[in-house]
């Protein structure tokens, strides 16, 4: 007798699962990748101020100063421009209470292919950023000239201490 | 066309994997100017040439990196930069970059593979040759005999006539007294002729007669009787000595 019932609850569980509504299974899947650089910006040569009078700081050589050079290596041809732009304030500095005028310039002045040539004369400039289209692929090495002269044009002298000032190189694709 | 040379010192072991090489051009965009940068193989050829036609183009200053696979640098043979057109090359320069095989040659290292120990070095000793000696020859050099017995004979020479005057003086001396030499030479001859009649050979030579001679005396009773006379002799023989020291007193 104790048989007969324990074979019966093993019908009634098994008949309760056949009858029970299927489950619903989501995932989800990544899908990774890498894109490797075919531009990249380095600092040749870092820049200093020097300062030829009291109210003047300038990276000119003939001041005691020394040019910034940027290198741009591009493995792909027509791809890309190269934005460089001289400082227009400074990163660091001691407290200013007077403006300060900034001129500065952008030139190309090494490159790995003669076929570069052309650079400086097909690139265009937009305040103080100069654009270079890079149409060669190869390397471009840029010199950024800057001077700030302190007084807002009365020839003020620069308080004493520490100055920065930061170049913008960027190279963005076409 | 210009063709400065580029040299490269060679060690043993050492691969050249690139060149970079950077020079400014000098020359006005409508010009045409084309400089290569390129390295002779000592086989044949060139083991790199790199052309860049400024023809133009801008004039400004250029870098580049040429790749090579690693070419031992004993395969490098003169290098050079070549212009052709209206322009200028300015503050050119060229390197080498380049890795260092130790074991090239495994000689270099005990630990580089194939290194067999080296034969040690065995010392070189002069030995000394007194027959190559040039003191030794010198003193042992043969004498010119011609030239020796030129000087004996001028020797023999000096001495004879030095007799000579020796002689002439002797002689010259000797004549201011004849008389002398006369004398002399008489003397000599007499001294000789008496030496000839001393001449003692002939009593070597003497033969004389031998022979036995016998006593001949006979005795007539035969007792000989003592000479009575003698004592009176032996006395006054006596008394003549007496006298004869007496003189010594």
């Amino acid at each position: 007798m104790n048989k007969l019932i324990t074979l019966g609850l093993v019908i009634g569980l098994t008949g309760c699962a056949l009858l029970m509504p299927k489950e619903v299974a989501a995932e989800n899947i990544d899908i990774t990748g890498t894109v490797q650089s075919r531009c990249t910006v380095n600092t040749d040569t870092p820049g200093v101020y020097g300062n030829p009078n009291a109210h003047t700081l300038t990276t000119l050589p003939a001041s005691a100063g020394q040019l910034p050079i940027v290198r741009v290596d591009t493995t792909l041809a027509n791809a890309y421009n190269a934005i460089i732009s001289y400082p227009t304030s400074f990163a660091s500095s001691p407290s200013l209470g007077d403006t300060v005028a900034w001129t500065g310039a952008v030139a190309v002045v090494q490159t790995s292919s003669s076929d570069m040539s052309g650079y400086q004369a097909g690139s265009t400039t937009t305040g103080a950023a100069r654009t270079y289209p890079l149409s060669i692929a190869g390397t471009t090495w840029f010199s950024v000239a800057s001077q700030a002269t302190y007084g807002g044009g009365q020839n003020k002298a620069f308080p004493g201490g520490s100055y920065t000032a930061h170049v913008v190189a960027e190279c963005i694709a076409q | 066309m210009t063709t400065p040379i580029l040299g490269i010192p060679t060690e043993e072991g050492m691969d050249i994997s690139g060149v970079i090489y950077n020079y400014k051009v000098v020359k006005d965009v409508e010009d045409d100017f084309i400089v290569t940068v390129q390295n002779k193989d000592v086989d044949g050829g060139y083991i790199f040439q790199d052309t860049e036609d400024w023809s133009g183009k801008h004039g400004m200053r250029i870098q580049k990196s040429i790749p090579l696979t690693y070419t031992p640098i004993e395969q490098f043979g003169d290098g050079s930069i070549q212009t052709t057109g209206t322009g200028s090359v300015e503050d050119a320069t060229v390197l080498y970059m380049y890795r260092w095989d130790g074991c090239r040659n495994p000689q270099n290292d005990e630990n580089c593979p194939g290194y067999v120990e080296p034969m040690p070095v065995i010392p070189k000793i002069e030995i000394y040759d007194a027959l190559e000696d040039e003191n030794v020859i010198d003193a042992t050099e043969e004498t010119d005999s011609d030239l020796y017995e030129k000087k004996e004979e001028e020797r023999e020479e000096t001495d004879e006539d030095e007799e000579d005057e020796d002689r002439l003086e002797l002689a010259m001396a000797a004549s201011e007294n004849a008389l002398t030499i006369a004398n002399t030479a008489t003397q000599a001859s007499l001294l000789k002729t008496m030496n000839a009649a001393t001449n003692v050979t002939s009593y070597y030579v003497a033969n004389v007669p031998g022979g036995v001679y016998n006593e001949s005396i006979s005795l007539n009773g035969g007792k000989i009787v003592d000479n009575k006379k003698a004592l009176k002799s032996l006395g006054q023989d006596k008394l003549m000595n007496k006298m004869i020291e007496e003189q010594y007193k």
